[in-house]
């Protein structure tokens, strides 16, 4: 990862300017050892500085990733949850056939594990920051045949981070557009385990993905794939006109590259804006720099952070 | 003067039997259709009145129609009409088929009608002009003025016939020309119903306009000695439910000669002879038939009585086993080249209740013989030998039909010459068709490398030296390729090995030149063979200035040539209906002002010319004629029996004695009589760790699929033209006797040791019997008794047989973040401790 200029830290000084600039600025310094170009004390700083950059990138990534990110998944739940509802007021929301990802499909309510979430549409790990995600490839979630969701199970508010807790017979409510459905969870499925038959009649079967780990840090660790199959005796009759197959990167543990160009250009702001802070340290009063390039810099790491996050498996 | 004496009757039977080379489908492997062959004999007469009320005979003659088959018909089946003796017709139009048809002279008209031609049955149970099908009201709605209305003055017409309006008694609404002579023939649908015919809104709804179904009437072209030939599609109640034949609704192919009204009178219309030349075309539809030679009066009572009815008898329906099939259904999947066979064999399973449901489903070998291997099918019917992936898994093969593949022909003889029958090609020819190398258009030559070669395959020297007296002036995109498969088989593996193992290809392919300068698609050079699918290489987009809707629309132009699809059954119904799959055709809508590419139009009869790859079961069940391929150098072999047979005696066993059996290309070059394109299907199944039932239902499939399923015939169970029989004795020896073999050691296997739960394969698992059997007890009363098992050990007692979730696993998922933790971590404490060493050495530094 290049972005280990991250935060106001000088940049390291292969070029001669540190020393002579520096001059001016000195005497507002904290009395310090001077370190001189070449010395031994040089080399010794140039490596703890590259070590502090390597611990703040690894250590903002696994904060945020897991915890900050809750704030973006709360906002985007709390903005979908009205457009869900005044889609399903004015029975605008969609059926069937092909929905621009993104858009709410259905809200999906699990009381025994305190889950309530408005389901996208779509599986790409840019959807599913917003919330669990309904596979294009699959009818809508309430009606007949089989739909899937897929939710993240550890990072962005951890939506379906506890759906392995769930027994046979609870319940999950989900709200759609043609209507209520009530499902009653099967079993929870791991890989090897049977898959259940196919649904006959107007039988609908809402299975859930997300991802889980073992051991220690499990929650931390969400690796393989897991199912949960609930169904219901009669789903509403299905819209059609679903693409018949989705691209790899929606199938669970996907990969969203089409985020690389917008990483690069994150990271090149990024690199831009530390070369921004390295003048003006020399130039600006100490107390200036912080305070006009803390907010700066803070909102690219956490839109480049943001960016990574699509690039990573969607279950995650 | 219907019928001759029987025994003329079967001196024609016996003699068309023995002449089985008049069908043009040459793929007719397997038996003579002796048995199932129709043939009758009538006398023809046409009597005219000259102006002094003279009546003469003008014409005279014996029609002798004869058919392949007429018993035990599939959906769309194609019949073989041959007929010899019959007035030269005249007035040729592109498309014989329904109202594109009617502007001939003397055609004989072929058309599939509800009910028999025998006096002895309940009228509703006979046939007439009313259930007899056609697509349009053209052909049921004659209206004319009455001096043009050749049918008032039939000489064979009841007189109440012969007024202003005949046929109806009263003129149907839709009706609105109350001046003209009209004659309607009212069509009555198997419910009953009476549909008047006299616009398209009083037909049928399956004779809607733009219905699915093109027509199947044909008015058939005879040439100047009398004889003329043309494949009839049969269609049943599934295709047609109007019409509604089926194989407990009896229905007949009536063939029409059309002779020409006999005349009562010296009416001018009624007297005319023809205005075309026997032989000449009509293709532009530039003059008028004559009315009283024309198919228009097929009804005329003079046409009518000298009808030629063969009684149709259809086979079961695909469907009966879905209706009336015992047991639950148990899938074999794998190789296209069963298709034709399983029509047959499957309701011989799902009749009887001795047998298990065998079904059998079109799938890629490769993804067939996994999923057998991997237990979730009992066996997978594959052509070559495989081994499976897993190590520990045993696998036999047992031969279950000897089939293959053939390059199927629609082309026609230039100068109305009728089709031909017979083609010869090589490796290289395939290649060049295969690797898109004739540049099909001037759009085409625009592609580097290609502006040399010749147009299409009839204007290359090797095909007309090779097939003399074709069309070698126009070129044509379709005559350019060869209709392929897009799709994983083991028939594009056979036939790309074909090429691999000629010299001549081989060079060809790596880009030396044929001897008269025709050089590979440079896209395809170097191309390592042989490969399972064909990949589509060609990316070249033709520049096309001045054409605004190709130039709006830019797209590779050879791969829009080739357009291969994805399964035989399209290639099939392409080349019966001959309508290439080529995609250049563009077109704006004018609403939207967008562009989009469509296919060509269907060829019309008289210049028709395309290729297709196709199994030699459907090139037998639909007639379709079908090309020899060279064997040795200067050897072309057809695939008849004799070609099979001998690539048979070929054929190797490999990987043990219950190995698969293949044909070595290598071999082949080597012989002057085997067909190059045969394959031997061999049913797949394992020979280790399979359950009992399992097993059994294995072991009866192939019992019975060699020894009932070998019989040669059009009946259930039996073995559909196209393949050749395996037998004890002969060239087929040994692929029984590795049957025999395999059939003991899949019944000789151990089931795994736990008893387990009866749970039927994932497609047909009804639904409480596969559902969640693991710790929901909830669900156990419900469930059959099996589903209750002991405690938790049939968890690893069905491994094999019940689909499986599979895992979907991400170390990126798992590992990231711990990782991420740990970096950082140690960036820490290392930033930390070298910090505080910088500093010691610098305060050391300074001291």
């Amino acid at each position: 990862m290049s972005a280990a200029t991250v935060g106001p830290t000088p940049a390291p000084s292969p070029t001669p300017t540190s020393a002579p600039t520096s001059a001016p600025a000195a005497p507002r310094r904290q009395p310090r050892p001077q370190v001189r170009a070449g010395s031994t004390a040089e080399a010794w700083s140039l490596v703890s500085t590259w070590f502090a950059l390597l611990a703040v990138v690894c250590l903002w990534l696994v904060v945020q990733l897991p915890f900050l990110s809750v704030l973006s998944h709360n906002r985007a739940q709390a903005l979908l949850y009205p457009q869900l509802r005044t889609d399903l007021a004015s029975a605008t929301a969609p059926t069937g056939g092909v929905i621009t990802p993104g858009t709410p499909v259905s809200l999906l309510t699990i009381p025994t594990i305190g889950l309530r979430q408005v389901v996208v549409e779509g599986t790409t790990g840019t959807v599913l920051r917003a919330g669990p995600g309904h596979l294009a490839s699959t009818v809508l979630p309430g009606q007949s045949g089989i739909s899937v969701v897929m939710g993240r199970a550890s990072t962005y508010g951890a939506p379906f981070g506890s759906i392995t807790k769930l027994h046979p017979g609870d319940e999950a409510v989900v709200q759609m557009s043609q209507g209520r459905v009530v499902y009653r969870v099967q079993d929870v499925r791991h890989a090897g385990d049977p898959v259940p038959a196919a649904v006959t009649g107007a039988q609908s079967r809402l299975t859930l993905v997300t991802a889980e780990g073992s051991g220690a840090l499990a929650w931390l660790r969400p690796t393989t794939a897991v199912y949960v199959d609930a169904v219901a005796t009669k789903g509403f009759q299905p819209g059609g006109g679903q693409p018949a197959s989705v691209d790899a990167g929606q199938l669970p543990m996907g990969t969203d590259s089409s985020a690389l160009p917008v990483l690069a250009l994150c990271l090149a702001l990024l690199l831009g804006a530390a070369y921004v802070v390295t003048v003006a340290w020399h130039r600006f009063s100490h107390a200036l720099v912080w305070v006009v390039a803390s907010p700066v810099v803070l909102t690219l790491a956490w839109f480049t952070t943001d960016t990574t996050a699509r690039l990573l498996p969607n279950l995650m | 003067m219907r019928r001759l004496p029987a025994a003329l009757s079967a001196f024609f039977l016996a003699a068309f039997a023995l002449v089985p080379a008049l069908a043009p489908g040459t793929a007719g492997a397997a038996q003579a259709a002796g048995s199932d062959a129709w043939s009758a004999t009538h006398h023809l007469t046409r009597d005219l009145v000259d102006a002094s009320g003279t009546t003469t005979t003008a014409d005279s003659r014996d029609v002798t129609v004869s058919v392949d088959k007429h018993t035990d018909l599939q959906a769309r089946e194609r019949i073989n009409v041959s007929w010899s003796g019959a007035h030269p017709s005249g007035g040729r139009a592109a498309n014989p088929f329904g109202v594109d048809g009617l502007n001939q002279e003397y055609p004989v008209l072929l058309m599939e009608c509800r009910g028999l031609d025998d006096p002895s049955l309940p009228a509703d149970q006979q046939l007439s002009p009313s259930t007899c099908w056609t697509n349009t009201w053209n052909e049921r709605t004659e209206k004319a003025d009455a001096t043009q209305a050749p049918w008032r003055h039939d000489k064979y017409a009841d007189p109440a016939d012969t007024g202003a309006l005949s046929g109806v008694s009263s003129l149907p609404a839709d009706c609105t020309d109350t001046t003209l002579s009209v004659h309607i023939t009212p069509f009555v649908s198997a419910a009953g119903k009476t549909f008047s015919g006299c616009s398209e809104t009083t037909m049928p709804p399956e004779a809607a306009v733009g219905s699915a179904d093109p027509p199947n009437e044909i008015s058939a072209f005879t040439d100047g000695n009398g004889n003329g030939s043309a494949a009839f599609e049969v269609r049943t109640d599934a295709e047609n439910e109007s019409l509604g034949c089926s194989h407990t609704v009896a229905c007949s192919l009536v063939v029409v000669p059309i002779e020409g009204i006999s005349c009562a009178d010296a009416d001018t219309a009624c007297n005319k002879t023809g205005a075309f030349d026997p032989g000449s075309n009509n293709f532009g539809n530039l003059l008028t038939p004559d009315l009283a030679v024309s198919p228009y009066l097929w009804w005329s009572p003079s046409n009518w009585r000298n009808r030629f009815s063969v009684p149709l008898e259809f086979a079961l329906p695909p469907s009966t086993c879905q209706l009336l099939g015992s047991g639950t259904p148990v899938t074999f999947y794998g190789s296209a080249l069963m298709r034709q066979a399983t029509l047959q064999w499957a309701p011989a399973y799902c009749l009887d209740k001795k047998r298990f449901n065998w079904q059998a489903n079109t799938m890629p070998d490769d993804a067939a013989f996994a999923l057998m291997a991997s237990g979730g099918a009992d066996a997978a019917l594959v052509t070559g030998p495989r081994k499976p992936d897993d190590k520990t898994v045993k696998v036999g093969f047992a031969p279950t039909a000897v089939s293959g593949f053939g390059i199927a022909f629609d082309i026609d003889k230039p100068d109305n010459g009728g089709q031909e029958d017979s083609l010869e090609l090589n490796a290289r020819l395939l290649a060049k068709l295969l690797t898109m190398s004739y540049p099909a258009s001037s759009l085409g030559q625009q592609r580097p490398g290609l502006a040399t070669n010749p147009i299409s395959l009839n204007l290359d020297p090797e095909f007309q030296q090779l097939n003399p007296g074709l069309d070698a002036v126009h070129s044509s995109e379709a005559a350019s390729t060869l209709l392929s498969l897009s799709t994983s088989s083991d028939v594009i593996k056979a036939i790309t090995s074909y090429i691999e193992a000629d010299p001549d290809a081989k060079a060809f392919m790596k880009g030396k030149a044929d001897p008269w300068g025709m050089t590979v698609n440079p896209a395809y050079k170097n191309l390592k063979l042989p490969v399972s699918t064909w990949p589509i290489l060609d990316t070249f987009v033709p520049s096309t200035p001045g054409q605004a809707c190709l130039a709006n629309n830019p797209a590779p132009y050879l791969p829009k040539v080739a357009a291969p699809v994805s399964s035989f059954q399209q290639i099939s119904t392409a080349m019966i209906l001959s309508w290439p799959n080529v995609n250049t055709v563009c077109d704006t809508d004018t609403n939207t002002g967008l562009y989009k590419l469509g296919r060509i139009p269907p060829q019309g009869v008289g210049s028709r010319f395309m290729l297709g790859l196709v199994t030699l079961g459907d090139a037998a069940r639909y007639g379709l004629p079908v090309a020899s391929l060279q064997a040795a150098p200067g050897s072309y072999v057809a695939p008849d029996t004799a070609g099979l047979s001998a690539a048979v005696a070929l054929a190797q066993q490999t990987g043990g004695k219950q190995g698969a059996f293949s044909l070595d290309q290598a071999r082949v070059r080597k012989s002057r009589t085997a067909y190059p394109g045969m394959l031997v299907v061999s049913t797949a199944a394992r020979t280790s760790g399979m359950d009992k039932d399992a097993a059994k239902r294995v072991a009866q499939f192939i019992d019975i699929s060699t020894t009932q399923g070998q019989v040669p015939g059009r009946g259930n169970g039996q073995l559909p033209q196209g393949y050749l029989p395996i037998t004890k004795k002969g060239v087929t020896a040994k692929l029984y006797a590795a049957d025999q073999r395999t059939k003991a050691a899949v019944l000789a296997q151990k089931a795994p040791a736990v008893a387990k739960p009866k749970v039927a394969e994932p497609a047909a698992a009804p639904a409480p019997a596969a559902a969640a059997p693991a710790s929901a007890p909830a669900s156990a009363p419900a469930a059959p008794k099996a589903v209750t098992p002991k405690a938790s050990q049939p968890v690893t007692a069905k491994t094999q047989l019940v689909a499986r979730t599979a895992p979907t696993r991400s170390g990126t998922g798992g590992m990231l973040l711990p990782g991420l933790l740990f970096l950082g971590l140690v960036g820490g404490l290392v930033a930390a401790l070298t910090r505080f060493l910088g500093r010691a050495a610098a305060s050391g530094g300074r001291s």
